[in-house]
């Protein structure tokens, strides 16, 4: 059975200057397996995976034909059963670490406040939690990174920090939101290499928002491609860099090479027709 | 003067004080970048490679060795002299810009600073260097994509002339295709201006398209020099540096 | 008008005016679609209209007294609100009162916020000693009950209007100065801030022009949320006698002089009162309005 379905999603942001629709349309389902979602920038990923959270501020509204977690409709759900759900069923690594932590809390108080009032662990016993949760991410002095504020932080530190907080409460779905951009490649390893296990062996489901195709088409079973709200292809991760259609294989065009050439890269040609709506 | 490196860091150490604890985030670390040339940084993330371009700035506290730009030591107040040689551009496009300033007064901010004249006629004139059209001057950041954020962020940078620039990530939040876009701005400007660049990322496809040398850094310290040749072709004498080109497999020309 | 709002709504303004002019009337839409604050902003705007306008929406001198008509209940021809103690029409004594209290909130409105943004963002941006300096000062003055605080500071000035209010401005500031620099502490380590810094610019030029604006939307919310409270104060120290002296016609002069006739002729402290209820509660709508519209976080992308 699948963990979340979601048919024809659409968010709309009624702005003072008429509707822009950044998601128009959207389905799939995604069982206990990792799911990419990759796609230009502005093409309606994150806003994808907020709608999950039901956590689009107003102007914004979301409608769906269906959306459903594990059986329970996430459109009907009121506003304290989503609560419940958030971070403890379905988390989400938000794109921007520096701003989704609080920047005058320092990084352990962020970390164990969750789990003291929610898990209602002692002091010792949620610190024990938090560092273990650090290391697990290859932070490697957690005892100071407890102590910090976010802006003490690397750009990467902050992205495992974020991780960490959302992994720490086990959830059922993961979203995450471009986790490992700010990531060397070994880190990187490490890090997917958790993620991994979860899927695995814990059964959570993973919705992977990255720019970056490759891992991708390393990492995740079956890819959604986005442009300007829509999918335009779904296929398996595999066959990503072999994908047919022109947006994709625009995308993959951009990239450059170890070894490559060192002239201009090209980039992404929108004349086509899939181009028009 | 002109054999001189354009940056010259010499065992360089920073040491934050966090908590009354050192935190050493750079220790002993060398490297010179010659003029016109550009010198690209790697590593784990969390080893410093911020720390050293900050410290170049003066946002980062060094306490030991030596940062010479063009054979001059550094002063310790950077000062307006500076900001005219070095210029940065941050990682996050989405952070680097004054939420409440049109892209105008982002712009126009540092000819202010320097009192510098004749505002109008260079904001529109860097405006079109970086390929935004004239018509965005006007705008807030909020209305500018990711990538035209960071193109905005790179006018800025260059509106002083500096002759070196440290790039801090300048693609990593950008999609496959406006990171293109990012990319061939830079080379272009760095062949119309012969600049230096100082670049830090993670992606070693990136670095090998844009670097002529690249330093790989791992705990705050110095690990490796490699020249893009020995890039590319995977000539690397230490472990570190192998398992980073292990990793990114996927990045090479097949 | 469709030329005027196209212009207004341009992606591409022309010019820094015009951008400008763009934001604020995309506010002005922004707010437009909360009714609670549009109600708040239209008590507010006729509170300014009836203080400019007091002569004209006056039925009756404010200060005249007509012992003839003594507490003549409310509904009285010529009287609707009644009159007071001393035959004084309760409607334009509330009229020009309006005066009194705009009085009174314009002049803390300037004076409190500027100085707590000031005392703030320098805190917040030094840090150091002197951030430790200037908010152990601020807790200090947090640290007394307004009231009790502005009643010693009247009580060392001598009683009257312009004396309440630098009370009340002297006591009002603190919680500004936390505002201002907990949102310079968020806005201190951030890009755009070390970008100003490596362009050559001084301490005061980034707190001045990069830190302040960012500070200024919280300081705005909090001080029409504050608004309430300051009539109110203002109004407890006329109550008291410490503030407008009679037979001045601020409100809370008012219900001070009417509350020994509260059981029997309930209307000469209760209408003032009402007026005092109604104003603070215009502004404090109008707060939580501004609160969706300046907060930078709702600004559509
Ligand atoms: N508050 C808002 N008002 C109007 N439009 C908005 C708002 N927030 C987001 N959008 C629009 O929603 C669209 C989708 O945004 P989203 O953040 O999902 O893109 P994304 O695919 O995650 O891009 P990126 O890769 O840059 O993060 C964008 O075109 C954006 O302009
Ligand atoms: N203001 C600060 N106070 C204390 N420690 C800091 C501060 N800034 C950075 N550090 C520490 O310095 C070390 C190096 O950080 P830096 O940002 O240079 O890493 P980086 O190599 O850029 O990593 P990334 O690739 O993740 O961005 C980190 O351990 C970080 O915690
Ligand atoms: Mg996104
Ligand atoms: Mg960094």
């Amino acid at each position: 059975m699948s963990l979340l379905t979601v048919e024809n999603l659409r968010v709309t942001f009624d702005t003072e200057t008429g509707p822009v629709q950044a998601v128009r349309g959207v389905s799939f389902s995604l069982g206990r397996e990792r799911l990419g979602i990759v796609g230009e920038s502005g093409s309606g990923k994150t806003m994808t995976g907020r709608s999950v959270l039901r956590l689009i501020r107003p102007p914004g509204r979301i409608e769906a034909d269906r959306m459903e977690f594990d059986g329970q409709d996430l459109m009907r759900i009121p506003e304290t059963g989503m609560r419940a759900l958030r971070g403890r069923r379905i988390a989400m690594v938000m794109q921007d670490p520096k701003f989704s932590l609080n920047p005058v809390m320092r990084v352990g108080e962020q970390l164990t406040e969750g789990l003291r009032r929610r898990d209602r662990l002692g002091r010792a016993e949620a610190v024990r939690k938090a560092l273990a949760a650090l290391e697990a991410v290859q932070i490697r002095d957690p005892e100071r990174v407890m102590q910090a504020y976010p802006h003490e932080l690397s750009g990467g530190m902050g992205q495992r920090v974020m991780i960490a907080m959302m992994l720490i409460p086990e959830p059922d779905l993961l979203i995450a939101d471009e986790p490992t951009s700010a990531l060397d490649v070994t880190v990187q390893a490490e890090v997917l290499q958790i993620l991994d296990t979860l899927v695995r062996d814990r059964g959570m489901g993973l919705i992977f928002v990255s720019h970056d195709l490759r891992l991708v088409a390393r990492f995740c079973d079956r890819v959604l491609v986005m442009y300007r709200g829509r999918i335009v292809e779904e296929l398996p991760a595999r066959e990503l860099m072999a994908a047919r259609h022109p947006y994709t294989r625009g995308l993959l065009n951009c990239l450059p090479r170890i070894g490559g050439a060192r002239g201009p890269l090209p980039v992404l040609d929108r004349s086509g027709d899939w181009a028009d709506d | 003067m002109t054999d001189r490196p354009a940056i010259e860091i010499d065992r360089l150490d920073v040491t934050f004080a966090a908590k009354g604890r050192a935190v050493r985030a750079v220790q002993g670390v060398s490297l010179a970048v010659a003029r016109r040339e550009s010198f690209g940084l790697v590593g784990e993330s969390g080893s410093g490679k911020s720390t050293i371009l900050r410290a170049i700035c003066g946002l980062a506290p060094v306490s030991g060795g030596a940062i010479r730009l063009g054979g001059d030591p550094l002063p310790a107040r950077r000062g307006k002299d500076f900001s005219t040689r070095v210029q940065m551009v941050f990682q996050d496009p989405y952070a680097s810009l004054h939420p409440r300033h049109t892209i105008d007064r982002t712009l126009s901010e540092p000819l202010a600073i320097h009192g510098i004249g004749d505002t109008d006629a260079r904001v529109v004139r860097a405006l079109q260097d970086v390929g935004l059209p004239a018509a965005f001057r006007f705008r807030y950041p909020h209305q500018l994509s990711g990538g035209q954020r960071q193109r905005v962020a790179i006018a800025r940078a260059l509106m002083l002339n500096p002759q070196i620039l440290l790039l801090d990530e300048p693609t990593s939040a950008l999609d496959a295709s406006v990171q293109a876009e990012v990319l061939n701005l830079l080379t272009r400007l760095r062949e119309e201006r012969g600049l230096t660049f100082l670049m830090v990322s993670h992606d070693l496809a990136v670095i090998d398209h844009m670097c002529d040398r690249i330093l790989v850094m791992q705990h705050g310290r110095a690990v490796e020099e490699i020249a893009h040749a020995d890039l590319a072709a995977g000539r690397m004498q230490t472990d570190y540096a192998r398992s980073l080109f292990a990793a990114s497999a996927d990045r090479m020309l097949s | 008008m469709t030329a005027l709002t196209d212009w207004l709504t341009d992606p591409d303004p022309k010019s820094r005016a015009q951008a400008r002019l763009g934001q604020a009337w995309l506010s002005w839409l922004r707010l437009r679609r909360n009714p609670l604050a549009m109600t708040g902003l239209v008590i507010v705007v006729a509170l300014l209209v009836l203080a400019a306008f007091a002569p004209v929406f006056a039925t009756h001198d404010p200060i005249a007294q007509n012992l003839g008509q003594r507490l003549l209940p409310p509904g009285t021809p010529g009287h609707w609100l009644g009159t007071d103690d001393f035959g004084r029409d309760i409607w334009s004594r509330i009229v020009h009162g309006a005066r009194i209290t705009l009085y009174i909130v314009a002049l803390v409105a300037l004076t409190a916020p500027v100085l707590g943004l000031v005392i703030g963002t320098v805190a917040g941006y030094a840090g150091g000693w002197v951030d430790t300096v200037l908010m152990r000062i601020t807790d200090i003055f947090m640290a007394f009950p307004r009231l009790i605080l502005a009643l010693a500071l009247v009580a060392v000035l001598g009683p009257g209007i312009f004396n309440a209010v630098l009370a009340i401005a002297l006591t009002a500031w603190p919680p500004y100065a936390r505002v201002a620099r907990a949102e310079t502490l968020t806005v201190r380590s951030s890009d755009y801030i070390a970008a100003v810094r490596l362009q050559g610019a001084g301490a005061a030029r980034i707190v001045w022009g990069h830190v302040m604006p960012m500070c200024l939307p919280s300081v705005i919310i909090r001080v029409t949320l504050d608004m309430a409270g300051v009539i109110l104060i203002a109004a407890g120290l006329g109550f008291l006698g410490l503030g407008a002296q009679p037979p001045l016609p601020e409100w809370g002069l008012m219900i001070s002089s009417g509350r020994k006739f509260l059981f029997d002729q309930w209307w000469v402290a209760t209408m003032p009162g009402l007026a005092i209820f109604i104003v603070s509660l215009g502004f404090n709508l109008l707060g939580d309005g501004l609160r969706d519209v300046l907060d930078p976080r709702s600004a559509g992308r």
